[in-house]
């Protein structure tokens, strides 16, 4: 535990200056301007909250609030009602949990249309959403006192009242490290690394075993805690809120902070909000002007650097990196890696035993049938193939037994369990892992970080101990790092281990997903044609990957694939599908042969089967 | 046949970013002759196709199109110039109908000559019986046969010179390649010259009638296809033990080809 | 039956806003967030013309829809064109950025008090069923229908309306057919900001006054209306924008009494709420994203 000391007494040595300079300024500098410049601080480390707030549900999770001041209203109403003396006259120290609740209740209900939507919907939510409260349920007198508003009062311990502004500066800075320090736990477990999976790709993001729709919801819980602990704040630097306070305008303010600053970046954010708050305040010549430059800002960030003025910083770096380094690594290896600490071990069955059964599964869209009671057997220590036309049903077929399609009929049963009404994320905890069609990587992450993110089922604590690195968090990450970093060597990919995968080439990206899909070790690697895209040299490489996986770590791989002497030389089995309906299987070779395979699928002019034998020369090219 | 280049490719230079892909490229294209790019990945294939598209700009070096250069041209401009492409597998309009898909081919032709559309409509349902028959259906509903078939279909509505075809197997099932393989050497045979990019190296070799090999962003060898060498073509691509028959047979077939290619006529089906 | 008149007579204008929502989601896959404030600052542009400077009420209107055709070109020109990688939410992101300068430049130019642009036609109107029904009113329902309509088949009849149609399903292969992608993106952003002045302007003499951030509310409205039809239907615009013009209507008869203040703002959140979690495709949509 020896790092951990230095650290810890850091973090203490921060805190203790937060609170104790703001004091000791304020009362050395007494007079003149100091009591208003401390509240224009004070105001600007609210919004710096309220600026992590929104950067955690829009910079990490990628969902949009076009609302969130709304919710800082939610959160300073509570207080207000809570703390006023003409009210309830509770203390300080109640009020700001219970308004970080009730930002977290609400932001729940908001969050709710989001499990089913995304993106642009979410953002007419939101913004009908601010209207709703601003224009409504804050003018409501007998809750909200109506356009008079309602008190909000300073903290007061004993007889001490924060009434000077420096005083209640510390209280605002202590807060904010506070919440700065929870963001900074979600960064580094698997919060934020779920989160980002999500805002990169949701169906990404399952197949790591993610589960999206609590995870989004769990964003806009803490999202709107943090809302609600910067309403709070702000209500009692003012001492006093009516609706106006929160109106469209201040949301979309925020918008422009976290964009401006850059999505995502802790201190970006912070540093815009710091910078909206404070400046036109003190120059008061800019009066106007901020919102005018802050919007003409905002339209440059998103067209020119949309990930804000940290990110451009960031790219101008990574690309000065990343020049020069186009060559393709020596053939790597995949990663063995042992069962993670966080699942149970489990025996090694002899080779043959079944694996995966999947019982006459029927998946329709709409009135179109994908899936027509297809049947399949996969047993241990095989590669089974499966292959069929276009539209055959064969990615829906995966996606069934993946979970990420609900089956209408049939079952799927996975080492003996029944999981046919079981999530993606749970399919993926008892050993299933997959690959896409398209890459599936969350593109903008490096290479160890996907790594990380593809170990999510397999961390073993829960988002509670994560939001404050406690229990098992801290020793668990350590193991799922070190596994990456193992991953990463075995890969051969320790120059690009920090390099976003959207610099990688197509065949790299490939590698990278087989090692995440492995990082786990899952018994049953699914990959949905893993050589599309590939040159020859590369699709022969992944051919004796694909083997070592089977030969050397001794898992068991189903994939689809149109490279038919790729799937002849590797496969033991072979499905055929065609209309969703299996028409053909058993052993690869006799089932290629096949009068309704070759009629349906196969054709007589493959390249590599028909021209190999001189009689099947096409009457098109030769003579 | 002319034997003029159509397209000329000289000493182009271009890349994404900070990232120089091609360094110094050269090739040509003589009209009615079928040009294949192979090369490994990320070689600069599929960025040496979005340049002649016009969609990734040229840095240095001259493009030259049937005697004009169109280095500067737009994307668009180009079409209008009579470029068509075929793109990738089956992207075709898939919200719109098999004849609106159609019709949005023949954008610059019916802007150039509508009184051409007509026909050329005609045409390309004669030869795609089965486009005419679901010229109503939303193409995102066909199948990827279907689908391929139309993309072509779409290419040819502009009444095109040349035909940028990029990795058109990407993606299809054997037998639908096949299909598509008859389909561009139909097209082909009515003069139709192509720049064809794939990656299907057996498929690529069947259907060109030169070879470019690409090697990190320049041409290392270029030649009619007939006298290219099977161990040359294993070493540049990495052709290894799995897909060696196919080319060295592929080869094997082009061979007697050797003295009518380019032909103008292709063999009966 | 008054109530069913007034819902009519609002929701024409409504429609008229989501038609103008929906065009620019058909061409770009974009919801515009500055919809509405276009419309606020063309009627700024309307006001200055004609109350100022003392010209007659077609300049003034003629300077709105010249001013928001404009803004919605420069946008296009500036912003979105160089988005083209961009993902749509940022675009949207971006549109957040043009309603928040139109608002701060309103503030900062004419100040916060109200001002008013008179009607095209005066008088009280013709009384149906008990309202009285002003001449620009029924302007308003004609002028929506025709837009909705002539939109409707222009994009599926012409070339190059199969072209906008075609470019947000895939607008790299809309330039590979030849279809100016430069064009279509400007047509449906000048085409939008110009419906927005319109909708704007045939409002105005309904409220009578206007000032800085006046259209929020009719904004929120027309884009309730575009989704409740669908988003991408420009026949459901128009059926959006009566439907919510009815439920305004209704709603604020029934709950007149009540010392609840807002009560149609928490209607229109609860029909956003209810229109996205049972049925996101909308009334008249086809496919929900």
């Amino acid at each position: 535990m020896k790092p951990r000391v230095p650290g810890f007494a850091k973090v203490l040595a921060v805190l203790v200056a937060l609170a104790v300079v703001p004091p000791v300024l304020g009362r050395v500098l007494d007079g003149g301007q100091t009591n208003a410049r401390m509240l224009t601080l004070a105001i600007g480390v609210c919004y710096a909250c309220a600026a992590l707030s929104l950067n955690l549900l829009m910079g990490y999770a990628g969902q949009i609030s076009l609302g969130h001041f709304a919710l800082l209203g939610c959160g300073a109403f509570t207080a207000g009602v809570l703390m006023s003396p003409y009210r309830m006259g509770l203390p300080f120290l109640v009020a700001v949990p219970a308004a970080a609740l009730v930002g977290a209740l609400v932001a729940f209900v908001i969050g709710l249309p989001a499990l089913r939507l995304r993106g642009l919907y979410l953002a007419i939510v939101t913004i009908a959403f601010s209207y709703a409260m601003v224009e409504s349920i804050f003018r409501w007198r007998p809750l909200t006192g109506g356009s008079a508003g309602v008190e909000v009062p300073r903290p007061i311990v004993d007889t001490f009242v924060f009434n000077r502004n420096a005083d209640y500066l510390a209280v605002c800075l202590l807060l904010f490290a506070g919440l700065w320090l929870v963001d900074r736990n979600v960064t580094r477990t698997r919060l934020g690394r779920a989160f980002q999976a999500i805002r990169a790709d949701e169906s990404v993001a399952q197949a790591y075993g993610v589960d999206v729709a609590r995870y989004k919801l769990m964003a806009f819980v803490v999202s709107g805690a943090f809302a609600g602990v910067a309403g709070a704040m702000y209500g009692s630097l003012f001492g006093f809120v009516n609706a106006t306070s929160f109106d469209l305008q201040y949301s979309l303010l925020l918008v422009i902070v976290v964009v401006v600053g850059g999505l995502g970046s802790r201190a970006g954010v912070t540093a815009a909000a710091l910078f909206y708050a404070v400046l036109p305040r003190w120059l008061s010549a800019l009066e106007g002007w901020d919102l005018i430059v802050g919007s003409l800002l905002l339209m440059y960030a998103v067209s020119s650097h949309p990930g804000g003025m940290a990110e451009a910083f960031r790219e101008a770096r990574e690309r000065k990196r990343a020049q020069g380094e186009t060559d393709e690594p020596a053939t790597p290896t995949l990663p063995d890696m042992p069962r993670p600490s966080g699942l149970a071990e489990r025996r090694r069955e002899p080779v043959g035993t079944p694996l995966l059964r999947v019982r006459d599964v029927t998946v329709r869209f709409g009135g179109l049938v994908a899936v027509d009671g297809a049947s399949l057997d996969v047993e241990r220590g095989k590669i089974v193939g499966l292959i069929g036309p276009n539209g055959a049903g064969k990615t829906t077929l995966f996606n069934a037994i993946s979970g990420l399609v609900r089956t209408d009929s049939g079952t799927v049963e996975i080492l003996g369990r029944d999981v046919t009404r079981a999530a993606p994320h749970q399919r993926a905890a008892t050993g299933v892992g997959r690959t896409f069609q398209l890459i599936g990587l969350a593109k903008d992450l490096s290479v160890s970080e996907n790594l990380l993110l593809a170990q999510h089922s397999v961390a073993g604590y829960t988002a509670g101990e994560a939001l404050l690195w406690t229990g098992r968090t801290p020793r668990a990450e350590r193991d799922l790092r070190e596994r990456a970093r193992e991953a990463v060597a075995a890969l051969g990919f320790e120059r690009y281990a920090d390099t976003p995968v959207k610099y990688l080439s197509h065949g790299q990206q490939r590698i990278v997903e087989l090692g995440c899909v492995l990082v786990t070790a899952p018994e049953l690697v699914m990959l949905d044609e893993p050589s599309a895209g590939m040159s020859p040299g590369a699709a022969e490489n992944l051919a004796v990957r694909l083997a070592d996986i089977r030969d050397q770590l001794g898992r068991t791989v189903l994939v689809i694939e149109h490279n038919i002497p790729l799937v002849l030389d590797l496969c033991d089995d072979l499905y055929v599908l065609d209309a969703g309906k299996v028409i053909a299987q058993g052993a690869a070779r006799e089932v290629a042969a096949l009068p309704e395979v070759v009629g349906a699928y196969l054709g007589q002019l493959h390249p590599a089967t028909a021209l190999s034998a001189p009689a099947g020369t096409p009457s098109g090219v030769g003579a | 046949m002319s034997a003029h280049p159509l397209l000329k490719v000289e000493d182009v230079v271009a890349g994404f970013g900070p990232t120089t892909v091609l360094h110094g490229l050269s090739y040509e294209v003589r009209a009615g002759e079928i040009a294949g790019i192979f090369g490994l990945n990320g070689a600069g294939k599929s960025v040496s196709m979005k340049v002649l598209a016009g969609i990734v700009p040229v840095r240095s070096g001259r493009l030259l199109f049937d005697r004009l250069d169109v280095t500067a041209m737009s994307a668009e401009e180009r079409v209008a110039k009579g470029m068509a492409h075929v793109p990738q597998g089956r992207q075709v309009f898939k919200e719109l109908t098999v004849e609106q898909n159609l019709r949005l081919g023949a954008y610059t032709l019916r802007r150039r000559a509508s009184a051409r559309y007509r026909a050329t409509l005609d045409g390309v349902y004669d030869r795609f019986p089965i486009l005419a028959e679901r010229r109503a259906q939303v193409a995102g509903t066909m199948s990827g046969g279907q689908q391929a078939s139309l993309a072509v279909a779409r290419a040819l509505m502009a009444e095109p010179l040349l035909m940028l075809v990029d990795e058109p197997s990407a993606g299809l099932a054997p037998l639908v390649v096949e299909e598509l393989y008859g389909t561009l050497r139909e097209v082909a045979a009515t003069g139709v010259t192509m720049v064809l990019v794939e990656q299907n190296v057996s498929f690529g070799l069947q259907l060109a009638h030169t070879a470019h090999i690409l090697q990190t962003g320049r041409i290392v060898h270029s030649g009619p296809v007939s006298e290219l060498d099977a161990d040359a073509v294993a070493s540049y691509l990495g052709v290894g033990r799995l897909l060696s028959s196919g080319v060295t047979s592929t080869l094997q077939a082009r061979k007697p080809a050797r003295k009518r290619a380019p032909r103008k006529k292709a063999a009966a089906p | 039956m008054s109530n069913l008149v007034l819902g009519c007579v609002y929701g024409g204008i409504y429609g008229l806003i989501a038609v103008g929502i929906v065009l620019v989601y058909r061409g770009t896959r974009v919801i515009n967030f500055a919809q509405g404030e276009i419309g606020t600052f063309s009627l700024y542009l309307a006001w200055y013309v004609t109350v100022e400077r003392g010209m007659p009420w077609w300049c003034g209107a003629l300077a709105a829809l010249a001013g928001a055709t404009a803004i919605g070109l420069l946008f296009e020109r500036l912003v979105v064109r160089r988005m083209h990688d961009a993902t749509r939410l940022s675009v949207a992101v971006a549109t957040v950025g043009l309603a928040l300068f139109l608002l701060a430049v309103e503030i900062k130019a004419w100040g916060l008090s109200p001002r008013s642009f008179p009607a095209p036609v005066g008088g009280v109107g013709t009384k149906v069923f008990g309202v009285y029904v002003t001449p620009t009113q029924v302007i308003s329902l004609v002028v929506v229908l025709a837009a909705g309509l002539g939109l409707a088949a222009l994009l599926k009849r012409t070339d190059f309306g199969l072209g906008v149609l075609a470019a947000s399903d895939d607008p790299t292969a809309v330039r590979m057919v030849g279809v100016r992608l430069s064009h279509v993106s400007a047509f449906t952003w000048g085409v939008g900001a110009a419906l927005a002045a319109v909708a704007a302007v045939l409002f105005e003499p309904t409220v009578t006054v206007f000032a800085p951030d006046y259209a929020g509310r009719l904004f929120i409205a027309g884009l309730v209306a575009a989704l409740v039809g669908g988003l991408s239907s420009l026949p459901g615009a128009f059926v959006g924008g009566i439907a919510v013009g009815m439920i305004e209507v209704f709603v604020r008869d029934k709950t007149l009494t009540w010392t609840f203040p807002g009560t149609t703002t928490v209607a229109m959140f609860v029909v956003i709420l209810l229109v996205l979690l049972l049925r996101p495709r909308g009334l008249l949509g086809k496919a929900a994203s």
